[in-house]
């Protein structure tokens, strides 16, 4: 990171400086070359049916008959007039509001107990609390999940809340990154401020959250993200319905809902293309903010 | 090197000629593809009658697969959307419309009476394989409603068993006595307001039915509204199952009220009788539904499942040969026995009935014991019943945790039930 190279900053700019530009010549062919496998995937399995499904978007079609243009009609129906695609807005929004704080303030807690514990057992530790990440998206859980709070599940009113809690216990991902963070922050700035007498608290607010704000931005945007397309544990939870009473009907349930069970997927796909504007929307708002409050080092 | 390159040379030979056998299965060779939902047990009993047909005809290859039924929907319809469509396809009643309507089941009219016999069958039920005056499947076998029960409870309670000629007022009154005995531990019936098939069989006591003869619904909203008021009623007069556990009777035997023990009484099909019995051997029976009407249950012989091909088979002969030897191979029938319902060939069922044990005898003898009071199947529900059957359930559960009054949940429920049939 930055960080380094002001800590050490001649040995890196010595070798950036000393090697020359050396270009052989065929050396883009090559990285193309490599680039390859990776390339043929990206334009074969996602580009390639993205602009399929923009189109689909369009039109009316049922899976088994070729799509009927309809224009902007999906687009309109969304929003003028289907109440429920509202309801699963909401929910989506009520999930990623609670979740994703939630995760990242655990996962943060963690991080800075490991960090403390360092070479304590903190290897055995960053395990143990990884687990249930590696585990994320399995159906397995979901269910073991759905019979531990099963009163719960079945309630409109703490269906959601359940939901929630599975996944912030999957803060795995986003600890490992935090506290990756914490080991880049330089120990004499701690050091100075001991001096200076800074206490526990002090410390984190002055020192390690303005340090850790690029990690804490990367997991934010990347949690948000992923709290926007929550799928499988929803799924599994409510039995694939979104129920009791649509209280965990998530945006991606009842687009899989429109597409595969009712044979809309032209109006599927509209919903998908909304949640993706949606989300690119909402990261650009996300990284608008961050001149605000993310701290990169180099500034002055 | 060289015994090397005659080696290879050799293994080439030898590997085309194994291509050109290959290539030679268009030469009366049929391979094709048959998917049913079910169970292990179901998959065990079809795949044997599966290579009993493979070894009388050796010219065809039946590859098989199954799923669960909550998956088996959603993998067919994205098999048949990629242009994958296997060539006999196990089909449900409530979904008929959807694909048949949607041209993707082959038309099996001219091969009925003639390939596909039809001599020893109830010449009403195989209409309901019939859409639009095309055979677009045919019932693979029988089932109907009923009130699968546990007497311990009743007797214990002093509440007289489910039988013809007991009233919803009966049920209620048996049900509070139940729930009452047991301390409110266990209730007396299952919340039955959210499942459309409930809400048939009390529409057709009242000789109304789910869906007119144009698709449209075939009822008016207060006969919903009343529906829902008895279900209400039930639960005011602590008779039923408690909220939190409306939301469970989606899955399987296992998870719903009656298997967990926490009801006496619940509404189902008796073909899946074999689940309950799974989860509680021997302890449970089947009744008929209580009626307000002294001429009929409302129940109705349905096609508990059905078989179709698909229009864009390659092997038409094969796949209704195949469909064929399930439904009138008297071998056939004895190794699949009463796996998916009373079997849809009458002589077969003959045969079945004189070797029953187990789940298969219960469901026989109910079958038995309503058979006069049973009328026949409706036509098949229409495109959107999928969605309307789901539309329901939500809208009572929406009643049942107090997020919305009858009323409210009625008109919602209107307005998405006429938008889904459009």
């Amino acid at each position: 990171m930055v960080l380094a190279e002001r800590v050490s900053p001649a040995p890196v700019r010595s070798v950036a400086e000393g090697a020359p530009p050396r270009r052989p010549k065929n050396s883009q062919g090559v990285a193309y070359l490599f680039l390859g496998p990776w390339l043929l995937g990206a334009i074969g399995l996602t580009v390639a049916p993205m602009v399929v499904s923009l189109y689909l978007s369009f039109t009316d079609y049922d899976l088994f008959n070729s799509p009927q243009w309809v224009g902007l009609d999906n687009y309109a129906k969304l929003f003028g007039d289907d109440p429920r695609y509202l309801d699963s807005v909401v929910v989506t929004l009520k999930y990623v509001v609670w979740s994703v704080p939630l995760k990242l303030v655990l996962a943060l807690a963690v991080a800075l107990l490991l960090n403390s514990l360092r070479g304590k057992g903190q290897a055995f530790f960053r395990s143990a609390f990884y687990a249930p990440s590696l585990l994320g998206a399995s159906v397995g859980l979901a269910l073991a999940w759905r019979a531990i709070f099963d009163t719960w599940v079945d309630t409109p009113d703490y269906a959601l809340i359940t939901i929630v809690l599975l996944s912030a216990w999957q803060f795995g991902a986003p600890m490992v990154i935090f506290l990756a963070g914490l080991q880049q922050i330089p120990r004499d700035l701690f050091d100075a401020a001991a001096v200076d007498g800074a206490g526990w608290w002090r410390r984190l607010w002055s020192i390690t959250l303005p340090m850790l704000s690029p990690v804490l931005f990367f997991n934010l945007v990347l949690e948000t993200i992923h709290a926007f397309q929550a799928f499988t544990q929803a799924f599994v939870v409510s039995g694939g319905r979104g129920g009791p009473a649509d209280s965990t009907l998530f945006y991606t349930l009842y687009l899989y809902e429109r597409g595969f069970t009712e044979f809309r997927m032209g109006y599927a796909s509209a919903m998908a293309w909304v949640l993706l504007v949606a989300i690119a929307l909402i990261t650009a708002v996300l990284f608008r903010t961050s001149r605000y409050w993310v701290f990169y080092g180099d500034e002055r | 090197m060289k015994a090397h390159k005659v080696v290879g040379l050799l293994l080439c030979t030898v590997l085309a000629a194994a291509g050109c056998g290959g290539g030679s299965a268009s030469n009366g060779q049929a391979e094709i593809r048959f998917i049913w939902w079910g169970n292990d047990d179901r998959a065990k009993v079809t795949n044997e009658a599966v290579k009993l047909f493979e070894s009388r005809n050796s010219n065809i290859k039946v590859a098989t697969s199954f799923q669960n039924f909550q998956n088996y929907f959603e993998k067919l319809s994205t098999e048949i959307a990629g242009g994958n469509a296997p060539d006999v396809i196990q089909m449900d009643y409530r979904y008929l419309n959807e694909y048949a309507g949607r041209n993707v089941l082959l038309d099996l009219t001219p091969y009925v009476g003639k390939e596909i016999r039809t001599t020893d069958w109830n010449a009403g039920f195989i209409g309901s394989g019939k859409l639009n005056g095309k055979q677009v499947a045919m019932p693979l076998a029988q089932n109907a409603t009923a009130i699968v029960y546990d007497p311990k409870l009743f007797e214990a309670a002093g509440a007289e068993a489910p039988a013809i000629g007991w009233s919803w007022a009966d049920y209620k009154e048996r049900s509070a006595k139940i729930q009452a005995s047991t301390g409110g531990k266990i209730a007396g019936a299952t919340d039955f307001g959210g499942t459309e098939d409930v809400f048939e069989t009390w529409l057709r006591q009242r000789g109304k039915k789910l869906y007119a003869d144009d698709g449209e619904l075939g009822y008016a909203k207060d006969d919903l509204k009343a529906f829902w008021q008895l279900s209400k009623d039930f639960r005011d007069g602590n008779a039923t199952t408690p909220p939190e556990l409306v939301t469970t009777l989606n899955a399987g035997a296992e998870q719903t009220p009656m298997g967990k023990k926490l009801s006496a009484s619940e509404h189902t099909y008796d073909s899946l009788y074999g689940g309950y019995n799974t989860v509680r051997p021997n302890e449970l029976k089947l009744g008929p539904y209580p009626s307000d009407s002294k001429e009929t249950l409302g129940s109705y012989r349905k096609p508990s499942q059905l078989i179709s091909a698909s229009a864009r088979t390659k092997n038409k002969d094969a796949a209704v040969k195949l469909i064929d030897f399930l439904l009138n191979d008297p071998d056939a029938g004895k190794i699949l026995g009463a796996n998916r319902g009373l079997p849809a060939n009458l002589k077969i069922r003959e045969a079945v009935a004189q070797n029953l044990s187990g789940a298969n005898k219960v469901i026989f003898e109910y079958q038995k014991s309503v058979d006069a009071k049973l009328g026949d199947a409706p036509a098949a529900p229409p495109k959107g019943d999928g969605t309307i059957y789901k539309l329901m359930q939500r809208k009572h559960e929406e009643v049942v945790f107090g997020k919305k009054t009858i009323d409210q949940a009625l008109d919602e429920f209107w307005r998405d039930a006429e938008e889904a049939l459009k």
